[in-house]
């Protein structure tokens, strides 16, 4: 629960204190629209958060005195990873069909606005494919998968009941960002949209992890192939 | 060995089989016979019932394994998938999401759909990492009967 508190609480953080050096740096007006201004840079923000989580993850390690590869599940070859992360983007199929269906039913033909707001300088464009991606993939799954899972299952006792609360809160998360504004004030329909959009991906990652008898290294060579395509693609121009 | 996971996800996967079956027939736009002349995708579809019907009761019997499942569930989910979300898709998202009134119920028959397919590849997989510990665990056991005959 550190964890997931740590990572919406950082969210809201960063993007405002990305916000207000936007204003003390003169790029946006107080009176203009900050936050919105903030928004692009969402996903450089991300490698803080995921900084931020890998830090709070070696911190609960300590403290249980077990190691972050125990985290992963058990030993997985070269070629067991490739084979499961193909059968993960495989499997991910499904969510991927929904996830562009709802967007259409949101936003027609344009291109999604967690895409769409991204403008960042040329560095920091690389940035986001080379090293938020890598990062992403060494936190995110790990502190949701690895870390929180287990202990709600030990702490509830009960099948179905851990996994549902993870799916929820992993969902949730993606509802703060980017916080986007529309007539002055924050983009509920966005956030509902983002939730909705990713919960598919979620639940079939959660159900592979079981799957693929807990072993994490799969899924997050998966992920890692699909988010950072999607980054690379935003940089390119091929999206937005 | 039975598998108790590997008997769920094949219920679950057959329910939910049903139920998409139930949505074509609900919304009348993509069926094929024996509710009309045309033998199509719907009809060549039904063929899994049989399948599995036979496919559990010669697990049962020891004379299929995980490998006939995981080859079942795959193909299952490449050819829902191919009807409903490829490029040559016979029945696009459009024709579930546009025939009901009021739309969410649509969005229910999708979402069902979407959950259907990832049902179907995910117990694939699982299938799949049986069928494999199963052959991991006979070639062990092969070298020890080596050793026994010898003697």
């Amino acid at each position: 629960m550190v964890l997931v508190g740590t990572r919406i609480a950082l969210w809201l953080g960063v993007q405002l204190l990305v916000a207000g050096l936007l204003v003390l740096g003169g790029g946006v007006t107080a009176t203009g629209q900050p936050l919105g201004a903030a928004a692009a840079w969402w996903m450089v923000d991300g490698a803080l958060i995921d900084l931020a989580t890998l830090g709070v993850i070696v911190w609960l390690l300590r403290r249980d005195g077990s190691s972050y590869r125990s985290l992963l599940g058990p030993p997985t070859t070269a070629w067991q990873v490739a084979l499961g992360a193909l059968g993960v983007l495989a499997a991910s199929v499904p969510a991927i069909v929904f996830s562009a269906e709802l967007t259409t039913a949101f936003y027609g033909e344009a291109t999604p606005p967690m895409f769409a707001v991204v403008d960042v300088p040329p560095l920091a464009s690389a940035f986001s494919v080379l090293v938020v991606p890598l990062l992403a993939e060494l936190a995110e799954p790990v502190a949701y998968l690895g870390v929180v899972l287990p202990r709600l299952e030990r702490r509830i006792g009960r099948p179905w009941v851990a996994p549902t609360i993870v799916v929820a809160m992993w969902a949730a998360e993606h509802a703060f960002f980017p916080l986007l504004i529309s007539d002055g004030s924050l983009d509920l329909v966005f956030a509902a949209y983002r939730v909705v959009s990713v919960l598919p991906f979620l639940a079939t990652w959660t159900a592979l992890y079981y799957t693929l008898g807990r072993r994490l290294l799969p899924i997050m060579a998966a992920r890692w192939v699909f988010n950072g395509g999607t980054a690379l693609a935003l940089a390119l121009g091929l999206v937005g | 060995m039975h598998s108790a996971t590997l008997y769920r996800l094949t219920y679950l996967a057959a329910a939910m089989s049903l139920g998409h079956h139930a949505d074509h027939v609900i919304r009348h736009n993509a069926v094929g016979w024996p509710l009309t002349d045309q033998v199509n995708a719907f009809t060549m579809s039904l063929v899994i019932y049989p399948v599995i019907a036979t496919g559990l009761l010669l697990y049962r019997a020891g004379r299929v394994g995980p490998g006939f499942w995981a080859v079942v569930s795959g193909g299952g989910a490449v050819f829902v998938s191919a009807v409903h979300f490829g490029p040559f898709a016979v029945e696009p998202p459009e024709m579930i999401l546009g025939t009901y009134d009021p739309p969410i119920l649509g969005w229910l028959a999708f979402t069902w759909l979407v959950a259907f397919v990832a049902v179907l590849a995910i117990t694939s997989l699982y299938e799949t990492r049986l069928w494999s510990q199963q052959r991991q665990t006979r070639r062990a056991a092969r070298p020890a009967t080596g050793v026994g005959t010898k003697r």
